[in-house]
């Protein structure tokens, strides 16, 4: 017995090694398997990890803004010129707006089809990091549950969608973008809306349409917005564009890609769509302001408004 | 755990912290050089660190990762591991003490790296893309010059903790206790 034991402990000590980095490499497969348990060791770690990002971000944040906005202005003169000339134009494309929106309010009275989507609580939240590899594809946002933030919330910009709430702690959350390669998006064709879905590829710049009819007649350049539903991104906010149409001889779905309307390397702020009221004042977005001009739900559809 | 284990952790959060930072800060037409600083780490341990140990601080090193990266747990730990024993295993065959050559083994080891991430979403996400992006070659160029201070960093940490007469490779720290 006594041989038997020390043989079993010399033949461990040899493999001690393997055993081991087995061990380690194996680890990560029960923790894969088991990513419905409760994240509590996360949230600690992004407890202790997001305010001192959220630090380093407004401290550097705040320097470039010193040197930024009171000691490098050369070209102000310049600038001050042509946004006094962007202004006017967008003045004059607000005030054709206005009338489009009455004439829209008209036209839907005359319908009879009064707007019963319930209007979107917008939350403005800071980026204050990414996601510590180069390959992940997610945002951390400076807001939590103290301010009425949920897991699975839609988080926007006003260029397009960006993602949903994964992971939330007090003060801050996690974003997982649509680009993620887990991560669909139910879709609507602006012009015909024809009916697809928007699926992640792990690229920031490309994503596959997924059931997309081939006799919907997409073409390059058709803009897509999200479809609405429960537990989805509200209805009629942009997606992207469809590029590389390809109408395959057999099947009933084409192949295409989508090019996100957003540039996810550029963020800076981001908007949460609250699922329900918080006690923080939302900031007074208009959330037609996201929508293109002719993403208006269609005659007899709902907007679905903000889900759990 | 030992003082030096308990250093190369809180180098990790550090440098976790520092790569989810830094692209913010960045101007936007940089953001897309996002450098793999604890990809940077798991190489310094490989060439450095006994099996056990290195494998044990790796698998750290990816968890951090994956705390970020919102997808399933353990995607990024394991990636970590598999990249520790790969450059473990073939050790013997680099001389990365530092300055350039940590930053070519850096730069080769981060696209090997982008390519195993992508065949294991491929693997577990179907619709993933499989395309060489050209944005690995951005951030392997980054994590090339991110692995210059990281080496330099976790070299001097190395060398204040070892005994006199004690040389830093493969197995050094084994060879010390």
């Amino acid at each position: 017995m006594q041989a038997q034991n020390a043989a079993l402990n010399s033949l461990l000590r040899r493999y001690r090694e393997v055993v081991f980095v087995g061990l380690f490499l194996t680890l990560p497969l029960f923790v894969y398997f088991l990513r419905d348990q409760k994240r509590w060791l996360d949230r600690a770690l992004i407890a202790f990890t997001a305010p001192i990002e959220h630090a380093i971000v407004v401290a550097v944040g705040g320097v470039t803004d010193v040197w930024g906005n009171y000691i490098w202005l050369v070209h102000t003169r310049a600038q001050d010129m042509a946004l006094r000339q962007e202004m006017l134009r967008q003045r004059a494309e607000l005030q054709l707006a206005g009338e489009i929106t009455t004439e829209n309010a008209r036209l839907r009275g005359l319908l009879e089809l009064a707007d019963k989507s319930a209007p979107l609580k917008l939350l403005a939240a800071p980026v204050i990091a990414v996601g510590a590899s180069p390959h992940s594809h997610t945002l951390r946002i400076g807001r939590g549950t103290n301010d009425g933030v949920q897991a699975g919330e839609a988080v926007i910009a006003p260029e397009g969608i960006v993602g949903t709430i994964t992971l939330v702690t007090a003060g801050y959350a996690d974003v997982q973008l649509i680009v993620a390669p887990q991560a669909a998006v139910p879709a609507l064709s602006a012009r015909t809306r024809g009916r697809s879905t928007v699926r992640g590829t792990g690229d920031l710049s490309r994503c596959h349409l997924d059931y997309a009819l081939r006799t919907d007649e997409l073409v390059e350049g058709d803009l897509l917005v999200t479809a609405g539903g429960a537990g989805f991104f509200p209805k009629g906010l942009r997606i992207g564009q469809v590029v590389n149409v390809q109408k395959r001889a057999t099947g009933m779905f084409l192949g295409a890609e989508v090019v996100p309307a957003v540039d996810f390397s550029r963020l800076d702020e981001v908007l949460i769509v609250l699922s329900s009221p918080s006690e923080l004042a939302p900031l007074p977005v208009d959330p037609a302001s996201l929508r293109p001009p002719d993403a208006h739900p269609s005659p007899g559809a709902h907007d679905t408004g903000p889900r759990p | 755990m030992t003082l030096r284990n308990l250093l190369i952790v809180c180098v990790c959060f550090l440098v976790a912290v520092l790569e989810s930072t830094i692209p913010v800060l960045l101007p936007p037409f940089m953001r897309s050089l996002r450098a793999d600083l604890l990809l940077a780490v798991v190489l310094y341990l490989a060439l450095h660190d006994e099996w056990v140990q290195g494998a044990g601080l790796s698998f750290f090193a990816g968890y951090l990762s994956d705390l970020s990266a919102a997808t399933p747990a353990g995607i990024y730990a394991f990636l970590a591991v598999l990249t520790f024993v790969i450059v473990r295993t073939t050790a013997s065959a680099f001389r990365a003490d530092g300055g350039l050559e940590a930053a070519a083994l850096a730069f080769v080891a981060s696209l090997i790296h982008a390519l195993f991430a992508t065949l294991l979403f491929k693997l577990l996400f179907s619709d993933s893309s499989l395309s060489l992006h050209i944005a690995w070659l951005g951030s392997a160029f980054a994590t090339g010059l991110g692995a210059m201070p990281i080496f330099a960093l976790l070299r001097r940490l190395d060398e204040s903790l070892l005994p006199a007469g004690e040389t830093l490779g493969p197995g050094a720290r084994a060879r010390a206790r």
